[in-house]
């Protein structure tokens, strides 16, 4: 029980409370990622004990992926990638003046699917990263049109609409150094884009500077956000009620995320996407996915915290990354002379055993330290509307530059809240523009690189166990419906 | 005339202070790569030596993509004074070439080099070769069976396997390419067995050489590293061929003199500290010096030698 003993101690303690509380400022910001909150701690953790250090890291990326919510939330724009579906339905209850009880509830789904995932990261971690080492390109491909299928769940309505959406996500996903060939394309000679559109300017910008247009342009009553009007304070009580309710959804989704975070090619915001999509899909309140629901606002919370625990899992068992995060982590070990991989188990178990303990001591940490931060924004919001929309735009300007400190970013952002907003007046949703953007250039590098791969053979796409398991699943989002009409029928 | 006097003195005070008292205000180091990876450890790493040694805070800024452009052209055309340094990396040598900007090695005036990480020839534990002589044997008999990985196309690890193979006459078509991202993800396809050979840089693949997952058949430099003494050159095995990536710091073209000179010292004071080989050993880097004048000749080679490696892999037609 001595790791127990050494991660309750204050210099364990401490830095990890003040990194958490720092996590969740920087998801709290819109444009500020987990990853960035992490970049920006490594430097201070080469001065403590590994454990410590290790314990900051993991602090700062918990709660600034639970924090990403508020801001998606309250204001319709994503904190962090992982907080892109978060927007659905957390938006929409804040709407209809129950932001706060969606926000707690979201602070509990997050607590739990990370207890989740870190239960998962310590009892399975070695079978389900040898698993995962058996994706290549070929599953990572059918992936990738798995998670796009969703965007024709996403759309409410009208189906043509959100595929041009998505298909215009893709077009926009080619823009940059092809990854296969090293060519840039349609980036008319401007080194900035040849990165491509930053994917995080484009989704603050379809997501918040959009909805600040849309504020301004109506009347002085329309002007005010849906936070104002109701009480402080946070439900945490009739959420626990919500989620104890629906607690299976919590754990299937909390699975998922694990299990994408788990893959090397993917994380939290496409862990988010697939969560919130497989749960509208089976889900018998489907059609009100979207409308403002419970259900459409644990899925993807329970998922992108336990795809944290996930991303650990390749890092842990092989010391390759699960994802940025982890990327990093994996570095910042060296400094702290411990060594990354199979080996750690064998010559620092008891450092693994109080970072497992930590892990999950983080979860109830998480449930104050997110109250707190929740408290926090609900007092920032009840400023005068007009300040905060100022502030919000201020922010997202320097969350957007912040990335890769280009002011290039800054007018991505812009541009596409301008796109947003146009296309919220005709109707055209928003949701599928992102997934397209995301898994577009997953999808196509590795169509290209498994064809590069087979020689131009295109049956390892179809022959081999995983690929097919993706194809039934995507017939069935399809076509899973019709399906059991027609049972129905014939019995 | 005497307030005349007083301001020339106070002008050529300013002036000579400039240049004299460099750095009196904050310097910026711009880092073309990503924060957390290992080009952005060194920067940091330096940064702070930096402030100790020179007195003024060093302040990393990380400025990335374009495959590098980005970061070195923000470095190549900031002002020349001396308070925008840039982290370079071996792809100065490469990009222009590859037409992905029009910077190339002459935008830059060099202080010094730090660092160089030979590339390895790394392959599954479990592979049938023990040897890179069996290794190109194998390739040369069976073209287009075998897949390399290691990072993107025409990046430093695509381009060592190209002069690999050309070094023993081996046209590089003879095995297939698999662009990935970086060693990372090159290194999970060979843990997957779905590529057999990667080559990038050993500390890269350190975890899972040490833990007995990969094995090294050959070490692309001049001499054994002395960090690895069991892992044979190409050149003992009678491969004519050395390659790998390289960092240091320059400064846009037509900075003074003096201010490179101060930075050059601070550097080789910082290189010969204990702190500095530590920091050097703990990531696996590692480390060359050459100063100013050197840095500069070795760019220059460089960039012919690549040049013609990107030919051979058809990259420049």
């Amino acid at each position: 029980m001595s790791y127990v003993l050494s991660a309750l101690q204050p210099n364990v303690l401490i830095p990890l409370l003040i990194s958490m509380f720092f996590g969740i400022f920087v998801g709290g910001m819109p444009g500020l990622t987990a990853t960035m909150a992490v970049a920006l701690i490594i430097p201070i953790t080469y001065y403590m004990p590994p454990l410590a250090a290790l314990a900051m890291i993991l602090g700062a990326s918990f709660s600034s992926i639970f924090a990403g919510d508020i801001p998606a939330t309250f204001l319709r724009i994503p904190g962090t990638p992982a907080s892109g579906a978060a927007v659905l339905d957390g938006f929409e209850m804040s709407k209809k003046g129950k932001g706060s009880l969606a926000l707690s509830l979201d602070l509990i789904c997050s607590a739990t699917g990370g207890i989740i995932g870190v239960l998962l990261l310590i009892l399975v971690a070695p079978p389900l990263a040898k698993f995962a080492l058996r994706f290549t390109n070929f599953e990572y491909f059918w992936l990738g049109i798995f998670g796009l299928s969703m965007s024709a769940v996403l759309s409410r309505g009208n189906l043509m609409k959100g595929l041009s959406s998505a298909l215009l996500g893709l077009l926009i996903s080619t823009i940059g150094l092809d990854i296969t060939t090293g060519y840039p394309r349609f980036t008319f000679g401007s080194i900035e884009l040849m990165d491509g559109i930053g994917f995080i300017p484009a989704m603050i910008g379809l997501f918040g500077i959009s909805e600040v247009l849309k504020r301004i342009q109506g009347s002085e009553k329309e002007l005010e956000l849906p936070a104002i009007n109701e009480k402080i304070k946070p439900s945490l009580f009739e959420a626990f009620k919500i989620m104890v309710k629906k607690f299976f959804i919590v754990v299937k989704s909390a699975v998922i995320g694990t299990f994408v975070g788990a893959l090397p090619g993917a994380g939290a915001d496409i862990a988010a996407w697939v969560a919130y999509g497989v749960e509208k899909k089976t889900s018998k309140k489907g059609e009100k996915f979207g409308t403002g629901i419970v259900e459409g606002v644990i899925a993807p919370t329970s998922a992108n915290n336990a795809a944290l625990g996930g991303t650990w899992i390749p890092a842990l068992v092989f010391g390759i990354p699960g994802d940025t995060i982890t990327a990093i982590v994996l570095g910042a070990m060296l400094m702290y002379g411990l060594r990354p991989g199979p080996l750690i188990f064998q010559e620092n178990g008891e450092l693994i055993k109080g970072l497992f303990f930590i892990a999950i001591l983080i979860q109830f940490l998480l449930i104050i330290v997110g109250y707190l931060g929740i408290r926090v924004y609900t007092y920032f919001l009840k400023m005068k509307t007009s300040v905060v929309l100022t502030a919000v735009i201020m922010f997202s300007m320097i969350g957007a530059y912040a990335i890769r400190n280009s002011y290039f970013d800054i007018y991505v952002m812009l541009a596409f809240g301008l796109i947003g907003y146009l296309f919220e007046k005709i109707d055209v949703p928003l949701a599928p523009m992102i997934l397209g953007i995301i898994l577009g250039p997953m999808i196509e590098n590795n169509l290209r690189v498994g064809l590069t791969k087979t020689g131009g053979n295109w049956m390892p796409f179809f022959n081999r166990p995983i690929s097919i398991s993706f194809i039934i699943l995507i017939f069935l989002v399809f076509f899973g419906g019709y399906i059991v009409k027609l049972v129905k029928k014939l019995l | 005339m005497k307030k005349v006097l007083l301001v020339i003195l106070l002008v050529a005070f300013t002036i000579g202070g400039l240049a004299a008292n460099y750095p009196s205000k904050p310097v910026t180091i711009i880092c073309p790569w990503g924060a957390g990876g290992g080009t952005d450890r060194l920067a940091r790493f330096l940064a702070d030596q930096l402030s100790k040694e020179l007195g003024a805070p060093f302040v990393v800024v990380n400025k990335t993509g374009g495959g590098g452009a980005v970061g070195h052209s923000a470095g190549a055309y900031a002002k020349p004074d001396g308070y925008t340094l840039t982290l370079v990396t071996l792809e100065l040598a490469t990009m222009h070439w590859l037409g992905l900007t029009n910077l190339n090695y002459d935008n830059f005036d060099y202080v010094a080099q730090l660092n160089t990480d030979p590339a390895g020839v790394i392959v599954k534990a479990d592979a049938p070769w023990n040897s890179v002589t069996e290794l190109l044997v194998d390739i040369a008999m069976n073209k287009g069976k075998y897949l390399f990985s290691g990072s993107g196309a025409g990046s430093v690890w695509d381009l060592s396997r190209i002069g690999m193979l050309n070094a023993v006459g081996i046209s590089p078509d003879y095995v297939t390419w698999v662009p990935t991202a970086g060693a990372a993800p090159s290194i999970v396809e060979l843990l997957g067995g779905h590529v057999d050979v990667i080559t990038c840089s050993i500390p890269e693949a350190w975890p899972q050489i040490s833990s007995g997952q990969l094995k090294v058949l050959a070490i692309m430099a001049d001499s054994r590293d002395p960090r690895f003494p069991n892992i044979p050159t190409l050149k003992e095995q009678g491969v004519n061929w050395s390659s790998g990536t390289w960092r240091g710091v320059a400064v846009p073209k037509g900075t003074p003199k003096e201010v490179i000179k101060t930075l050059e010292n601070a550097l080789k004071k910082i290189y010969n500290s204990d702190a500095f080989k530590e920091f050097m050993n703990k990531n696996g880097f590692g480390m060359t010096w050459r100063g100013s004048e050197e840095f500069y000749n070795f760019v220059k080679e460089q960039d012919q030698v690549w040049k013609e490696v990107l030919k051979i892999g058809g990259y420049i037609k």
